[in-house]
């Protein structure tokens, strides 16, 4: 069990910048694949940006989802596949028939 | 945004008309070149309407008899892909019906989008000190590479990822195992990039949590 302090590790928006209207890690992890695939419109991009500033957490969460996706290309098959001898079978008539 | 058509068998060093006249003549080496880049997709894409691998690898089987004997009747109106999973589909549907088994694509079920992609209680409540922040936050995993790469993780996720509900499972595994772009598995699909990216989302999520239960329980 972890502790349940507050998430935040530094600050908000910069000085020179409008504030931006903060997200919780609940809506965090909603919006990572949409991060991952760049679907954010800016205004929520820039939530999700500045989330991931301040919350080691949330950090944390997104590197498990992209670890999990590489994990994911690790199960690719690498044997080539061949095809059915049916198949085969039908190409060669076709050749055969042409000839 | 223009709607392409799917480029896994026409994504190749020869173009569709070059592909067309060597199936043509029977020319087994670029037959044997694109079935082998061809299955996996379309495994994939048959097994989410069927209910055994088994029955998907029969019907990409017959789905090549139908190319290699049908081929004269490609008029090229539409990609040589395109052409190829409308008479994979048709196939897969036909032994979908057979199954009684409901068309997987559709359209998202609502337990798709509705499905928390983490565990509510999770999260700090209302009264909590910090609403919707974690109260029982993700640990970092200890050597990822080195205990990702391990053959008993390979497995559970193996397992992990059969066991995703049909769209789920088929669309992360024709991203994040085949490699394929969200428009080909859109077009391919007739989904929208949005339903895609739900279905993406849920199937990612639901495998993230299992590696997590995994990789947790051995640390402890």
């Amino acid at each position: 069990m972890h502790d349940s302090g507050p998430p935040h590790n530094g600050h908000s928006a910069s000085e020179s910048e409008p504030p931006i209207d903060e997200i919780t890690c609940q809506q965090f992890v909603e919006l990572v694949t949409e991060y991952f695939e760049g679907a954010l419109q800016a205004h929520t991009l820039s939530q999700v940006e500045e989330h991931l500033v301040m919350c080691d957490w949330c950090v944390t969460y997104v590197q498990q989802m992209q670890a999990t996706i590489s994990s994911l290309r690790e199960l690719r098959q690498e044997r080539t596949p061949e095809p059915p001898d049916p198949v085969l079978a039908a190409l060669r008539a076709r050749r055969e028939g042409e000839a | 945004m223009q709607a392409k058509p799917p480029a896994a068998p026409a994504s190749t060093a020869l173009s569709d008309e070059q592909t067309l006249a060597a199936l043509r003549a029977g020319d087994e080496r670029a037959f044997r070149d694109l079935f082998a880049r061809s299955y996996p997709m379309m495994k994939r894409v048959a097994r989410a309407y069927v209910a055994s691998d088994a029955v998907a690898e029969e019907i990409v089987q017959e789905t090549w008899m139908a190319i290699v004997t049908g081929i004269d009747r490609f008029e090229g109106r539409s990609a040589l892909g395109t052409w190829i999973f409308s008479i994979l589909t048709n196939q897969a549907k036909t032994h979908s019906a057979r199954e009684s088994r409901a068309v997987p694509f559709s359209c998202v079920a609502p337990s798709d989008a509705e499905e928390p992609t983490v565990d509510p209680d999770r999260f700090q409540k209302d009264d909590d000190a910090w609403p919707g922040h974690w109260a029982t936050p993700p640990r970092p995993w200890q050597k990822p590479e080195r205990r990702l790469l391990a053959l008993e993780t390979r497995d559970r996720l193996k397992a992990a990822l059969a066991q995703l509900p049909d769209r789920q499972r088929t669309i992360v595994a024709l991203r994040d195992v085949e490699g394929h772009s969200a428009e080909e598995v859109c077009d391919l699909l007739g989904l929208s990039q949005e339903n895609q990216r739900v279905l993406l989302h849920r199937g990612r999520s639901r495998l993230r949590a299992v590696l997590e239960e995994y990789l947790d329980a051995a640390d402890v």
